[in-house]
């Protein structure tokens, strides 16, 4: 009786209602799907890219040798996806990813929450990116050694479905095995600015491969500017 | 609609007095009680003998330490102050069964029924006192007045006698909005929820309304119209009237929440994780009603079929973290036994139940028709909430970059949740002896054992005035991807001396930048290895090298 009474008094707030308004809000949505549908990247890192973004709901390795600019490069897309107001999780598995060059690059670090997995619990590594994908927009996530064929499949289809982007990045030992719509290669660079016994690290022309599917099939190479 | 006539119950310095019966030699110590606010740490309640030497309220520690030197600093604890304030509720019990906590050291109750059988307001005042004095609290003030806003102040207006025990204040019937008018607009602060009621009243005050009379005399519409409901509120608050326009509802039944534990739970942290469950599927069912709770009755059954329950009140209405702190808060008083008790929990608890007490309509956030930030900021918590119950606590951080020399003291990581404290203009002035240059990406907290060596094979020596006689040519560590590299460019060394004013903790250690050739350790199919560049930066500490960071 008292329920009753109360929900005539009081707007209807229940999951009906919330799909009524939802099929509202598509409908009178405004345009820009297809812009919703990729994040932005400025730059010289954004003329290598088909469309100059990153498409949400796909996988993108990013490789490279140690000290070629792997990690530069996915902080630098960690700064864009930040920079469209997205949250940025990294799932970091040496403890070893630099703060101070993810602010540098231009990401939010008050939105970048970082995940250390301790090699103790290491085969929670793809449960982890999984829940990562659900909450924010781009997963930074470096390879364990023992990434499984499912397992890649398993989170390449929860990004497609949370229209997440997960960006992985394989070490040495590791490989993705599972396919990507997007592959970086970072080969390296001359650094300027140091002498024999004189100077300052100033920067760096990074090479930079790009090949992938669909609009990204030809194989686009070039030189990022000034990369630290 | 005129005000519930209100009993207000406040022991001034329950933080210090709680404090004092847990560690008995702080009885005569100057003693503060510190919280953590977002100016950082300030003063939270001080004792008498601290007051006496001007330690006041919302003082920074630094601040508090020069006014009085030997004053004992306490980390603030409201679990303990609920927990003792139980045996205050239970005492009060005998009198009254409606007792609201407000919270630890307030509680309220409606004096309605009491007062006429106790023959009248002062009556019962003083009987109150007599029972709370009685438990031995040191400093008790009751007030009774036209609602609980009004009877709070009332109770801060009680000014104690010479006995010093205690003291009453009655406001008569009707006199409230009389009573309240002198009081500055700052005491509405706390009454709305998220300090918007600090806005609220230093925007009062910057419009000449210093006074809650001067606030009460606007008229309503206009009040509305210019600073929403919470003004609206604060504005009927401020006449004297009730906070609510309309009488609250009684909640439906199948609103309450209850739960079953099965095996039945001794500990506090064996329900805790239940009763958060509890309060958040409470809130999200009020939501999806367009409902907010202000008032909630916790209740608990034991094995031994003891019933207990305990009636909770927020100001402007209980979000998901305030009431699973209160339910905590009142399980860690029923679990844990005080010898004075006259009604102890004797076994396990066996059934946990929430029911909230006064609904009222929701006018707090709405979200965008399109989602928007909120949504996100809500989604993302969430996840990083369940990875931190998954891994721990510490396994999700977020970087705050701070002053220092190296990569690895420049970066603060903060656990989850925790406050990032983030430093003020950080750029504003260098720091003397800082690595210059771009902020590598690859940075060991605990440095890579490397070896950095001359033509000659020899390790490179620092000299303790910071000059190296040989030039490096070569490095060789595990961090680099073939174990060794050949330099073709260095920077340094750089010395630092660090914390030479203390002989234990002192440092003293060179850094390097190094640029290095290795070999690509995965060429390309059919091409001849290449080699590639590196540069990284390198710690020569106590005659050892080390690589400290990789410019990746």
């Amino acid at each position: 009786m008292a329920s009753a009474a109360l929900s005539r008094r009081l707007p209807c707030r229940d999951d009906a209602a919330r799909a009524r308004l939802g099929a509202v809000a598509d409908r009178t949505r405004p345009v820009t799907l297809a812009r919703e549908r990729s994040l932005p990247v400025a730059g010289s890192l954004g003329e290598l890219l088909p469309g100059a973004a990153l498409q949400r709901g796909t996988v993108v390795q990013v490789d490279g040798a140690l000290g070629a600019g792997a990690t530069s490069v996915a902080l630098a897309l960690a700064a864009a996806a930040t920079q469209a107001g997205e949250w940025v999780g990294a799932v970091d598995l040496a403890g070893t990813l630099g703060a101070e060059a993810a602010a540098a690059a231009g990401v939010a670090l008050e939105r970048f929450p970082v995940v250390r997995l301790v090699p103790g619990a290491l085969e929670r590594w793809a449960a982890v990116v999984a829940a990562l994908l659900d909450g924010v927009g781009l997963v930074l996530a470096e390879l364990p050694r023992h990434a499984r064929v499912g397992d890649a499949r398993r989170l390449a289809a929860r990004a497609r479905e949370r229209g997440a982007v997960l960006v992985v990045l394989p070490t040495a030992a590791a490989r993705w095995p599972g396919d990507v719509s997007l592959h970086l290669v970072a080969e390296g660079g001359s650094w300027s600015g140091l002498e024999s016994g004189a100077g300052l690290l100033a920067s760096r022309a990074l090479r930079l491969r790009v090949e992938g599917r669909g609009a990204a099939a030809q194989v686009r190479r070039g030189e990022l500017a000034r990369v630290g | 609609m005129h005000p519930e006539r209100t009993l207000a119950l406040w022991c001034p310095a329950w933080a210090v007095s709680t404090a004092c019966q847990e560690d008995a030699g702080l009885a005569d110590a100057p003693v503060a009680i510190m919280e953590r606010g977002p100016r950082g740490l300030v003063v939270f309640a001080a004792s008498a003998r601290a007051r006496a030497v001007g330690v006041a309220t919302g003082l920074r520690r630094r601040e508090a330490e020069a006014r009085c030197a030997e004053l004992v600093i306490i980390d603030r604890d409201p679990a303990a102050e609920a927990r003792a304030f139980e045996s205050v509720a239970r005492a009060t019990e005998p009198i009254t069964p409606a007792v609201v906590l407000e919270r630890p050291g307030v509680l309220t109750f409606p004096t309605r029924g009491p007062s006429r059988y106790f023959g009248g307001d002062d009556a019962l005042a003083a009987r109150v006192l007599e029972a709370i004095t009685a438990l031995g609290v040191s400093d008790v003030r009751v007030g009774i007045a036209d609602g609980a806003f009004a009877a709070r102040l009332a109770a801060r207006r009680a000014e104690p006698g010479a006995s010093g025990a205690g003291a009453t204040n009655v406001v008569a019937p009707g006199e409230s909005p009389t009573f309240l008018a002198p009081w500055p607009v700052a005491v509405l602060r706390g009454l709305v929820e998220d300090g918007a009621g600090d806005g609220l009243s230093s925007l009062l005050v910057r419009l000449g309304l210093r006074t809650l009379g001067d606030f009460a005399a606007l008229p309503a519409p206009s009040v509305l119209a210019r600073f929403g409901t919470d003004g609206a509120r604060a504005h009927r608050v401020a006449a004297g009237l009730d906070e609510l326009t309309a009488a609250p509802t009684v909640p439906p039944p199948e609103l309450v929440e209850t739960c079953e534990l099965d095996p039945p739970a001794t500990r506090v942290d064996e329900v805790a994780f239940v009763a958060k469950e509890l309060a958040d599927r409470l809130l999200d069912r009020l939501a999806a009603l367009g409902l907010a709770c202000s008032q909630v009755v916790v209740e608990a059954e034991t094995e031994h079929g003891e019933h207990h329950s305990r009636c909770w009140r927020h100001e402007g209405g209980l979000t998901a973290a305030a009431l699973t702190t209160r339910v905590r808060w009142q399980l860690d008083a029923w679990l844990t036994n005080h010898a004075s008790d006259a009604d102890p929990v004797t076994a396990g608890l066996t059934l946990l139940r929430l029911a909230p007490d006064r609904v009222v309509p929701a006018t707090g956030r709405q979200l965008g028709l399109w989602g928007g930030d909120a949504a996100a900021v809500d989604r993302a918590e969430r996840v990083l909430a369940r990875l931190q119950g998954m891994l721990g606590h510490h396994a999700v951080v977020s970087a705050v970059v701070d002053g220092g020399r190296t990569p690895t003291e420049r970066v603060r990581w903060v656990p989850w949740g925790e406050p990032r404290d983030e430093p003020v203009a950080v750029d504003a002035a260098p720091w003397p002896g800082a690595v210059p240059g771009p902020a590598p990406a690859r940075v060991h907290a605990a440095p890579v054992p490397a070896e950095l060596l001359d033509a000659s094979g020899d390790p490179v020596q620092v000299s303790g005035r910071g000059e190296a006689p040989t030039a490096p040519v070569r490095l060789r560590s595990d961090a680099l991807p073939g174990g060794s590299g050949v330099v073709v460019a260095w920077s340094g060394p750089w010395a630092h001396d660090l914390r030479w004013w203390d002989r234990i903790t002192r440092r003293r250690r060179a850094l390097w930048q190094v640029v290095v050739t290795c070999p690509d350790p995965r060429p390309e199919a059919g091409g001849a290895a290449r080699e590639q560049q590196l540069a990284c930066l390198v710690a020569v500490e106590g005659g050892r090298a080390a690589v400290e960071a990789v410019y990746d």
